[in-house]
Order: structure tokens, then C-alpha cells, then sequence
């Protein structure tokens, strides 16, 4: 009995010893700690708003519960199954346009054989991934504006068409206009990780695949993809796990009301719902039906790739 | 008689290169010629919407239409330029987005670097728990609506610590930064402990001294991230004239182009183009935006590309 007093006591001096020569540390964690917990885990805590009928009078706490009404509610609401719709439609389409058009755009870029050409096409290619979403839909207004749009300039010079077109409020044209914007902005930059990876394979590889009279062709073939299996694996799983959620920015800076039907995604869907019409509840429950399906898939393709080949795996 | 000669000229190293270049194939000078073309076509579609921006920005309101092409503006003027600095709210957005990326960043550095430099001491208590209680806000979070609400409950709406405060810490860049200050050598850490520096000021006179290159990326990237940010500002600080930021200034003139009362989608009339429209404000407004952006771009290329190799390297 009393040996464990005293081997309480010890290990409690031996910890408070311990407290006093990392309080520094602690105390240099303080910030973030602080930060984490009240911009993110606070958040979450609101999170049960979409189990209860939220009145902002009466706090997330004082609210009452309703169970899964909101939840009934969605799932038998035809407009939630056309944003949802959307959602998977445009990420299915961007993973399929981006994610190839990337990879064949490394490719070409490592192949460039002259050092300053590669230079000059990197800084000029990387450029618009600096820019905000904003600026990029300004650029798309401009170019597509029915009364100075470069592209009605052109296609009426060549004549195409006759009379200046609105590409912007065309329901047909969304989806095209949203993909090429984005492999606008994005493909560029995107490509720095491949290159990176290419940077990191062993030259041995290629000298050897050289002696056994392997083409420029052959050794992109069998050894370049092959070794960016598992940065194209990483990469993947990420997207995978984003096919729920299409990013806010570039919907909301390339749609307008006449665009609505076929490009409201589910962020742009809540934004509007839950900020506009101050529908704060039913819009979180879709909000967590979001991120609960991106979770599912993350762990979901981890897991496969993880099967396939440990080093494929993100976490 | 090609071997011969690639056999005499391999003995000295400075001709080797040359005997490569006869050597290749005829495939592979199409195909290297063929993607010369297509890079200079990529890079032609990246520079024409800036071109075309500043060209616009530049031009008299009655010349811009999609009636001409003009590669330069056919009278040159600064009207344009000279209407967005006489508007007050213009300058004031300037400022504020000048604000938030100068406090921003560094409130950012300084808490994430303390946290970084933290979670390098492998002997802490509590390390692991700290570091995944810093880690699962990557995989899951509040979403927009409990977010709004928290912000709101912490008095932020319309508050210029909400472009600062939610910001301050990143885990992402918390990783990077602490990758690199772990392959700082430990001795020179021990010896200054030894002259009875305390570990705060070791943090501060050596290891950040000692980290600058990394220091840069991370600063680059939260100064870019910090002047294209717009969304937290049109969510939280709504009608804030005062709290208006560039991004969400140009977003804003975009919608009043776009919104035009007479014509519900904004399809505007060839009249109202020819008379004082403010579509070259708008670019005007555009190439302001990204200026600054161009401006460091020399920078940012160099330290991005560096960033995301050491994120890359971490694997």
C-alpha cells in the first residue's frame, strides 16, 4: 500500500520535472493548438445543427433535435439529386480530362531536349495556376463576351458563325467552358510533381535500357510510367476521394442563373441554400452527407491501393 | 563509318554529345519538332487571355468589339486606369488586400514555425497525440454552414481578424517545415544549450536564420494564397465596404456586368457596349489585380517548385 503511494508520488514529481522542461515547447504549441481547436474542432461540434432544428436565437445547444428529418428530407428532394448529379458528373469529367492530359503533358515537357525552351514553357505554363479563381473567370467572361469576345472576334472571322454568340449563359456550353478552364489553370503547374518524381529516378535505368538498344519510346514506356506508378497511385486516391465534392471557386466564378440547372454543385448548392436562404440545418446535414461519402471513398481507395502495393498507400 | 566515328569521338567527352545528336533517328526529330509546335501552341493558348486583358485595359470603350481584332489598341488610353484609382473603394480594397497579406503571413509563419519547430522533438510528451489531433482536419471538417456559424459566434462577421485568424496555422505546411528543420544538424542545437541558450532562443537565432530558403516557399505561398482569397470575405464580411478585399472587388464588378437589371442574364445590348461602358475598368481592374502576382513571379516559381519538391520528398 504504501509502496504504491510512494511510486505514485515518484512518477508524479518525475512528470511535473519533465512539464517544467518542456514547458517551453508547450507553450510554442499554444497558438496552433488554439487555432486547430477553435477554426476547426469547433466546427465540427456544429456539425449536430443537422440532427436539430436550428434556431440561431437559440444556439447550436439550445436547439431542438429532430433526429434524421433533414436527412428524409433531402434523399426524397429532386433538386438535391441533380446537384448531386452535377457533383459527380463534372469531378467524373475533370479526373478524366486533368488527370491524363497531366501526365502526357509531363511526358512532353521531360522530353523537351533544349534547357531553355523547357524553362520558357514551365514559367509560362505555371503562371495561371498564381492566379484566384477570380481573375480566371474574368478571363472567361472577357474572351466569351458576346459583344468583344475574342473567341465571337474569331470564330466570326473565319466564319463559323454569323452572329456573336453568349457562350456563358448556354446550358450545353458549361461543362466544356468549365473543363478547358480548368486545364487552362491547372495543367501547368500540375505537372511539377511528375517532374519531380522523373527527377528522382535512378539514370542507370536509362543507360542500361540504351545498351539494350531501347528506343526514346521504349524508355518512357518501361521505365518512366512504371516509376511514377505509385506519385500517379498518391495522386489519384486524392481525387478519388474528392469525387463528391467539385471545389467551390471555379463553379461559382464560371456559372451564372442561367446556368444553374446543369452546373449547381453541391458546395455552390449549400452556399446558396444555407447563406442565402439562411437554411442553415438542412444544409449542413448535406454538407456532412458530403464529407462523410469523402471520407468513405479516401479510406475506401487507400485501402485498394494499399492491397495492390503498400507504398501506393497514402496514410 | 558512323560507328567509326562515334568510337573515336566517345574517347573525348566534350564530342560525345554531338555523335549522339547525328544519331538519332528520324522518328525522333519528327516527333521532337512536333512537340516543339504543340509547346508553343500551349504556351500561345496561356498568353492570349492575358494579352488580350491588356490589350483591353488599354483600349477606348468604343473600340473594344467583337467586330475587331485588335492586337494592340488602336488608340491607346489610361481612362481606364485612371476611373479605378478615382474610386475610393478600389483604393481601399488595395489596402486592405495589402493588410491581410502582410499580417496574414507572418501571424502564419510565426505560429506554424513555433508548432513545426515543436514537433521536431522527437522526446516530447505527448508528441504523437498533439500531432494527430493536429492531423485529423485534413480528413475531415465542419463544412461551410457550421463554420459561418462558429465565425459568428465568435464575433468575427465583419471583423478583419477573420482574413488573419482562421489561417494562422497550417498542418501542411507544419509537415514542410519541419521535415527541413530536422535536417538542421542537432550538435549545433546541443552546443548552443550548452552556452545556455534557452530552447525559445535557439528557435529564434538559430533555427530560423538557418531555415530560410524553406521560409521562403512557405512565406511565398501564404502571400498568394492570402491575395487571391476572396471567399471569406464575401461570406463573413458581406456588405462590408470597409473590409472589402481586391479579389472580392473584381468579383463584385464582375456581377454588376453580368446582372444587368433590363436584360435577366446579363446579355448585353451593343448599345450599352458603345457607350461608356465599364468592361475596359474591368480589365483595367484585371491586370491591377494580377500585377503583383506577375511582380514576384520570379520568385514564386522558384521557391514553389522548391516547396513542393520537399513536400514530394517527405513521401
Amino acid at each position: 500500500m504504501t509502496k504504491k503511494t510512494v511510486q505514485k508520488t515518484g512518477r508524479h514529481t518525475r512528470a511535473s520535472v519533465r512539464f517544467r522542461k518542456y514547458f517551453p515547447f508547450y507553450l510554442l504549441l499554444l497558438p496552433a493548438v488554439t487555432a486547430v481547436f477553435v477554426f476547426n474542432y469547433l466546427p465540427m461540434y456544429g456539425v449536430v445543427i443537422a440532427f436539430k432544428d436550428f434556431k440561431m436565437a437559440r444556439g447550436i445547444w439550445g436547439s431542438d433535435w429532430v433526429g434524421m428529418k433533414h436527412f428524409r428530407k433531402i434523399f426524397s428532394d429532386p433538386v438535391f439529386y441533380s446537384v448531386l448529379y452535377n457533383t459527380i458528373k463534372i469531378s467524373v469529367l475533370t479526373l478524366v480530362t486533368s488527370f491524363p492530359v497531366t501526365i502526357l503533358f509531363a511526358l512532353l515537357v521531360n522530353e523537351i531536349t533544349r534547357m531553355r525552351f523547357k524553362k520558357v514553357v514551365q514559367t509560362i505554363t505555371y503562371l495561371p495556376h498564381f492566379l484566384s479563381w477570380v481573375v480566371v473567370g474574368a478571363f472567361a467572361y472577357q474572351l466569351l463576351s458576346p459583344s468583344y469576345g475574342l473567341l465571337n472576334t474569331v470564330l466570326i472571322g473565319l466564319g463559323i458563325i454569323d452572329k456573336p454568340v453568349y457562350f456563358m449563359v448556354q446550358q450545353n456550353m458549361f461543362v466544356p467552358i468549365y473543363l478547358l478552364t480548368n486545364l487552362w489553370k491547372s495543367t501547368g503547374y500540375s505537372i511539377v510533381i511528375y517532374l519531380a518524381a522523373i527527377a528522382g529516378i535512378d539514370q542507370g535505368l536509362y543507360e542500361a535500357a540504351t545498351i539494350d538498344g531501347a528506343g526514346r519510346f521504349q524508355r518512357v514506356l518501361y521505365i518512366t510510367l512504371p516509376s511514377l506508378a505509385p506519385t500517379i497511385s498518391t495522386l489519384l486516391i486524392l481525387n478519388i476521394s474528392s469525387l463528391v465534392s467539385v471545389g467551390f471557386d471555379p463553379i461559382f466564378n464560371l456559372y451564372n442563373s442561367a446556368t444553374y440547372p446543369v452546373a449547381d454543385v453541391i458546395s455552390t448548392y449549400v452556399y446558396r441554400m444555407g447563406l442565402g436562404q439562411a437554411k442553415y440545418d438542412i444544409t449542413t446535414a448535406i454538407g456532412l452527407f458530403q464529407n462523410v461519402v469523402g471520407l468513405i471513398l479516401v479510406l475506401t481507395s487507400n485501402w485498394l491501393a494499399r492491397k495492390a502495393n503498400p507504398d501506393y498507400s497514402i496514410i | 563509318m558512323k560507328c567509326l566515328n562515334q568510337y573515336q569521338t566517345n574517347k573525348t567527352g566534350r564530342k560525345k554529345n554531338k555523335t549522339v545528336r547525328i544519331k538519332k533517328a528520324v522518328s525522333e526529330r519528327i516527333f521532337d519538332s512536333c512537340n516543339t509546335i504543340f509547346m508553343i501552341l500551349f504556351c500561345f493558348t496561356i498568353l492570349v487571355p492575358f494579352w488580350d486583358m491588356i490589350v483591353k485595359s488599354f483600349s477606348r470603350p468604343i473600340d473594344i468589339s467583337y467586330t475587331k481584332l485588335n492586337l494592340i489598341p488602336p488608340v491607346w488610353t489610361l481612362e481606364a486606369y485612371r476611373y479605378c484609382f478615382r474610386d475610393d473603394a478600389f483604393v481601399g480594397a488595395f489596402g486592405i488586400s495589402i493588410l491581410r497579406t502582410v499580417f496574414g503571413t507572418a501571424i502564419h509563419l510565426l505560429c506554424t514555425c513555433m508548432a513545426a519547430y515543436t514537433l521536431t522533438r522527437t522526446e516530447l510528451p505527448l508528441r504523437k497525440t498533439i500531432t494527430v489531433y493536429l492531423l485529423i482536419p485534413m480528413f475531415f471538417s465542419g463544412g461551410m454552414i457550421p463554420t459561418y456559424i462558429n465565425m459568428r459566434n465568435l464575433h468575427l462577421l465583419n471583423n478583419f481578424l477573420v482574413y488573419i485568424l482562421p489561417g494562422a496555422f497550417s498542418i501542411y505546411n507544419a509537415i514542410i517545415l519541419r521535415n527541413y528543420f530536422f535536417s538542421i544538424d542537432r550538435t549545433i542545437e546541443e552546443a548552443a544549450s550548452i552556452d545556455g541558450a534557452s530552447s525559445i532562443r535557439i528557435f529564434f537565432t538559430i533555427i530560423l536564420p538557418l531555415s530560410k530558403p524553406v521560409l521562403a516557399t512557405v512565406m511565398l505561398w501564404q502571400m498568394v494564397g492570402h491575395w487571391n482569397s476572396w471567399f471569406d470575405n464575401m461570406i463573413y464580411c458581406f456588405n462590408n465596404d470597409n473590409l472589402l478585399t481586391l479579389q472580392y472587388y473584381l468579383r463584385k464588378l464582375q456581377e454588376e456586368l453580368t446582372r444587368t437589371p433590363d436584360t435577366p442574364y446579363g446579355l448585353q445590348t451593343m448599345e450599352s457596349a458603345a457607350n461608356m461602358s465599364p468592361d475596359t475598368v474591368k480589365a483595367a481592374t484585371t491586370v491591377l489585380v494580377i500585377l503583383p502576382i506577375i511582380l514576384v513571379y520570379p520568385f514564386l516559381q522558384k521557391y514553389f517548385v522548391k516547396g513542393i519538391m520537399i513536400g514530394a520528398v517527405k513521401g
